[in-house]
């Protein structure tokens, strides 16, 4: 128990020591973190009605990160399978920075939601074991079920990987590994279940198709390993941890394969939408065209596609994707790319028109946007301060016995 | 066990919004929170243009969407009164149910705020039952059929027993009663006149009949 106790202290201080460059990121989170808090009292003073959502298209840009990070959650599990079982050795020296980043995005999500609510001192609601739940009927139960264990999952696997790392012990296989396969199922699980959420309601028939689960499996695999590869030019430019080079390549083409099947299956849906228009298709024509002058998203979508399909071009060009400065520029326009298209462009026009043919738009006000970059910058934080942490144990920097702490 | 359905004649509906005023009236709704709607649309082509009006309710459906989505199981359909009820102390304002609706018949009380600077003591004491934060809805005036039932009273007949809009109608568009029973005047209106529900394809049992125009087609070809 002690040599937990102290790999946790030892953990915390590893993760907050560093210099003039961690200081200055981490006060420019905590400003942009104080600022959110700040908007979200006035959300909490007010009520929702500070928000821009309606009656009409009740949920807006909360909701649209929530589906976008569950993805970045579950893209862990594209480094996890090869690292574990397939026992690839480049991908097993940053694959616990994927699990960091994972429960980095699981806790954001987890902020999304509660923001979202009206009555957020209810969320007690949710929590399994003590809340009363509508189980197994509500597919938001479900979620708030799979993503709980994912948290669970990735912050215990590489506990004990980085515990036993500290100790100076080999980590046994036997004792992670069933838990690795657990997690990769899981992993699975949280974005289908958010899918279902959505393509579950029969009255919405933007979302009420089968294809919604697939593409926010392909959707995540490219934007949460590219978002992934982003932070390692980070790592391997301000630490002293060694990122070969075979591990960029590696990920860039899990990230390109995912973007690909990413575009087919956003192209099946646009031709099955298209060919021949029925009154199910408007949600699709106000995304794309907008109706009459109401067209809100139009251009946040063909930003989308814009962006997809340069990333998508220089990603499948070999020559072009070797190059770092282009490979970051493609990660950048992927991630925000699928940012846009399975964030806005894909809650929103689930809701417009009404079912009654009313068009009423969305845009998000200044408190929800401050809310949300909080919420991300506090994410960033967690993420910055247990890769940092995880970094020094590997790089043995931290060790049993070897700190200041005095181990009774 | 009754099966409590409103009926609503578009050929009487005037658009006159009576029935939004007392709803908010009766239930004590401050601004920005309304049960019902009249949902206004243009029908036809020049020269032949006219308005169509469409009062929209929560359809307290006998198989909803709504009540299977709930996380937390707040919003529970009432058998026994065959109405559709949103427990106010357990809803934790998640929306789910609001996206789920294929009416879009809810209402999200996102700010408690009241048209002069103090509720009065009838809001005060509605406000109780429609909390902000929460999500909110039509429930047939439930507390009035509670009341009324418990003094032998029949609901849609007798006006303690009726939901506050169908009283207060000024066309007599608006008609509540029990369609399991063949006596009842919502089982003859709809004998009589046929009427249809919104959406039957979602399979959800809506418990609103709408009575078409009769005038109809043959007015706009003449």
């Amino acid at each position: 128990m002690n040599e937990n106790i102290s790999f946790l202290i030892d953990f915390i201080r590893e993760a907050f020591r560093g210099g003039r460059i961690f200081y200055s990121w981490m006060s420019l989170l905590t400003l942009i973190v104080l600022l959110g808090i700040f908007s979200y009292s006035r959300q909490l003073q007010e009520g929702l009605i500070v928000s821009g959502m309606s009656d009409q298209v009740s949920w807006g840009v909360y909701i649209a990160n929530f589906t976008f990070l569950v993805g970045v959650a579950a893209a862990a599990v594209m480094l996890v399978i090869p690292s574990y079982i397939f026992n690839d050795k480049a991908i097993k020296e940053v694959v616990l920075l994927a699990e960091g980043l994972a429960v980095a995005a699981c806790i954001m999500c987890m902020l999304f939601v509660a923001v979202d609510l009206g009555r957020p001192d209810r969320f007690w609601h949710l929590i399994p074991m003590i809340g009363e739940f509508n189980f197994p009927h509500s597919m938001l139960a479900w979620d708030v079920f799979v993503l709980t264990g994912y948290l669970f999952l990735s912050l215990t696997i590489p506990y004990y990987i980085l515990f036993m790392r500290y100790k100076g012990a080999e980590a046994k296989h036997n004792v992670y590994f069933p838990g690795v396969v657990l997690s990769i199922g899981w992993a699975i699980s949280i974005h289908t279940v958010t899918a279902f959420l959505l393509s579950s309601n029969v009255a919405r028939p933007f979302w009420h198709t089968a294809i919604l689960g697939p593409r926010f499996l392909a959707s995540a695999f490219s934007a949460g390993p590219a978002f992934f590869l982003l932070t390692l030019q980070f790592v391997r430019r301000y630490t002293d941890y060694p990122v070969s080079p075979i591990i960029f390549r590696r990920i860039a083409i899990i990230a390109t394969a995912a973007l690909q099947i990413n575009l087919f299956l956003l192209f099946a849906e646009v031709f099955t939408e298209f060919y021949h228009q029925t009154d199910h298709t408007v949600s699709a024509v106000y995304l794309f065209f907008g109706i009459g002058d109401k067209t809100a998203l139009v251009p946040w979508i063909w930003t989308s596609l814009a962006l997809n399909v340069a990333a998508v071009i220089i990603l499948s060009i070999h020559p072009l994707r070797e190059r770092d400065k282009l490979l970051n520029l493609a990660c950048v326009m992927m991630v925000v790319g699928v940012w846009i298209e399975k964030g806005m462009g894909l809650i929103v026009p689930g809701f417009v028109p009404t079912p009654l043919g009313e068009v009423f738009e969305y845009s998000p006000t200044l408190v929800e946007v401050t809310v949300s970059a909080g919420i991300w910058a506090a994410g960033l934080m967690i993420y910055t301060l247990l890769a940092k942490a995880a970094i020094g144990i590997e790089l043995g920097n931290v060790r049993l016995h070897s700190s200041s702490v005095p181990v009774s | 066990m009754a099966r409590y359905v409103m009926v609503v004649d578009l050929e009487k509906c005037t658009g006159c919004q009576t029935c939004v005023v007392a709803c908010k009236m009766w239930n004590g709704l401050g601004p920005g929170i309304q049960r019902v709607t009249v949902v206004e649309k243009e029908e036809g082509e020049y020269p032949n243009v006219r308005r169509a009006y469409i009062p929209k309710r929560c359809m307290n459906c006998k198989d909803p969407q709504c009540t299977k989505v709930c996380p937390t199981g707040a919003t529970k359909r009432d058998d026994e009164k065959s109405v559709v009820t949103v427990d106010k102390d357990k809803c934790m304002g998640c929306r789910y149910c609001m996206m789920a609706c294929p009416y879009n018949a809810r209402t999200f009380y996102k700010h408690e705020q009241w048209y002069h600077e103090e509720p009065s003591a009838w809001e005060k004491k509605r406000y109780k039952e429609h909390t902000e934060g929460v999500v909110d809805k039509c429930d047939f005036c439930i507390s009035r059929i509670d009341s009324g039932l418990k003094k032998a009273l029949t609901p849609g007949v007798d006006p303690d027993a009726t939901p506050m809009c169908v009283l207060s109608c000024i066309a007599d568009a608006l008609h509540f009663g029990d369609i399991d029973d063949p006596e009842s005047n919502v089982s003859k209106i709809i004998e009589a006149r046929g009427g249809f529900r919104l959406l039957p394809e979602m399979e959800t049992d809506p418990s609103i009949y709408y009575l078409p125009k009769r005038t109809g087609n043959e007015a706009d070809k003449s």
